[in-house]
């Protein structure tokens, strides 16, 4: 449903992303893990233009571009087919909660008012804010802002959402909240692609684990492939970083 | 010695003219605001020579006063247009130029300075959270603009841009000097009948003040409005 070939991005000239491909299946959890700095945001930002890669292919729902002569209208189409959950939220920040998962229904996909209205609500409900529709993202914690971003993502009907690391500017005791709405998602069979430092959330939800380090995919599987039979030196560096740091 | 009822049928006399200085002074608002956007937008271009010009330009504006570049405006722009015109082989007499037209210009291009530095500051205080928010979502670019980058820069720029209109209101009264009568210069004109100057400006001091409150206090209310949601 989705897939990159050779994917190549540079800032500055030193090489964020360095031959990538990548599939990901209809319905599919793929969580990309690995060190800060490798590139996964990144590679996430590239699947819905947020960046430009320099070379490569890809293909999403239909759609068959090549990243080196990509249009602005085709550029358009790939972020129509895809939503985002990002770092820090984005909530349009003069908008309520409920507008903010209406506006982009209106605005891109033209529904009517009541249509969008209709729709939202049942998304703010599926992740639990159905009590703060009218709420200003400043009203609200950030595991609830997260929330209504989930939900905005939701109701475009996306063929894929990309959450990019969508706990790590939570406090501790807000991450379980988000995390319960991002299995909803996946329960529900969106595809999904995610970016986080949650081991134990990504053990458990993820259909594929994609190891990435310095630019390249250093290795990918199935959760139990990588976590407890890597024979990666790198992941299996990682890896211990990280339970030490746990335990 | 200070009659009241004198100050009273001043009053009568100055409201009369408040539509028509309100007028003026939303039109130099509209047009100093679209010149200072024009402004940003080319010195954000950075283009070498035009961005010196500007910047030249920019520092003649805030080193004159506005009643010196009145009076410029008010001997150069007929002759400018009257020229202008010639070329195109269309006849105009210079002295036939409405000075309200004068009024407008000078005023347009002075306070157009300073609507681009509100501008400016405004859109620095735009997230770039917000576009891309914007974009990961498929607004196209005119969309982005026209939902998410006006209505926030707008709400920034509002207080500010309220500020210049008080003072675009105010600074108004240098008009009388080219025969344009606003609220001051109606002042003058009705004392001068009635030989009750202080009478005449007390009721134009009353006028600008009340029109001040009250504007200050309906865009409160807007304001208010806009910045729900804002901490």
């Amino acid at each position: 449903m989705l897939s990159l070939r050779n994917l190549k991005l540079s800032f500055d000239g030193s090489q964020v992303l360095d031959d990538i491909n990548l599939d990901v299946k209809k319905g599919e959890v793929v969580t990309l893990i690995g060190p800060s700095g490798t590139g996964k945001t990144s590679l996430l930002r590239c699947i819905n233009l947020l960046e430009r890669p320099d070379s490569g292919f890809i293909s999403l729902g239909g759609l068959d571009y090549d990243y080196s002569r990509i249009s602005k209208k085709e550029a358009l189409n790939l972020r129509r087919k895809t939503a985002m959950v990002f770092q820090q939220y984005n909530l349009f920040k003069n908008k309520t909660a409920i507008e903010n998962v209406m506006d982009a229904q209106m605005v891109v996909q033209k529904k009517s008012r009541k249509e969008a209205y209709e729709k939202s609500m049942q998304e703010l409900k599926r992740v639990g804010l159905e009590a703060k529709v009218d709420a200003y993202p400043s009203q609200l914690s950030g595991g609830q802002q997260q929330r209504v971003s989930i939900a905005r993502a939701l109701a475009v009907e996306p063929e894929v959402i990309l959450f990019d690391e969508p706990t790590s500017a939570l406090d501790p005791e807000l991450v379980g909240e988000v995390l319960k709405s991002i299995e909803e998602v996946a329960k529900s069979g969106m595809t999904i692609m995610l970016v986080t430092h949650e081991m134990s959330f990504a053990r458990d939800i993820s259909d594929k684990i994609v190891f990435m380090d310095k630019g390249r995919i250093a290795e990918s599987g199935t959760p139990e492939e990588i976590f407890s039979q890597s024979t990666n030196t790198r992941t299996q560096q990682f890896l211990n970083k990280f339970y030490t740091a746990v335990h | 010695m200070f009659d009241i009822m004198t100050v009273f049928e001043s009053l009568i006399e100055i409201i009369r003219v408040v539509p028509k200085t309100l007028l003026l002074a939303l039109i130099i608002l509209l047009l100093s605001f679209m010149l200072g956007a024009v402004l940003t937008y080319i010195q954000s271009l950075n283009i070498p020579v035009i961005k010196q010009i500007l910047d030249v330009l920019q520092s003649f504006l805030r080193g004159t006063p506005n009643v010196v570049l009145l009076y410029l405006v008010y001997y150069s722009l007929p002759l400018a247009i009257s020229y202008f015109l010639s070329l195109f082989g269309v006849p105009f007499d210079p002295a036939s130029l409405n000075s309200a037209a004068v009024v407008i210009v000078t005023f347009s291009i002075c306070y157009s300075v300073f609507q681009s530095e509100i501008i400016r500051g405004a859109l620095h205080s735009l997230d770039k959270d917000q576009i891309e928010a914007a974009q990961s979502l498929g607004y196209s670019t005119t969309q982005t603009l026209r939902k998410v980058i006006v209505p926030q820069v707008m709400t920034e720029a509002l207080p500010d841009t309220m500020n210049a209109f008080l003072i675009i209101i105010k600074a108004l009264s240098l008009a009388f000097l080219v025969t344009v009568v606003d609220i001051f210069a109606q002042a003058r004109l009705v004392g001068a009948q009635t030989f009750s100057y202080l009478e005449a400006f007390v009721a134009a001091a009353l006028v600008y003040w009340a029109i001040c409150g009250l504007l200050t206090y309906l865009m409160n209310k807007v304001e208010n409005r806009m910045r729900r949601g804002y901490v």
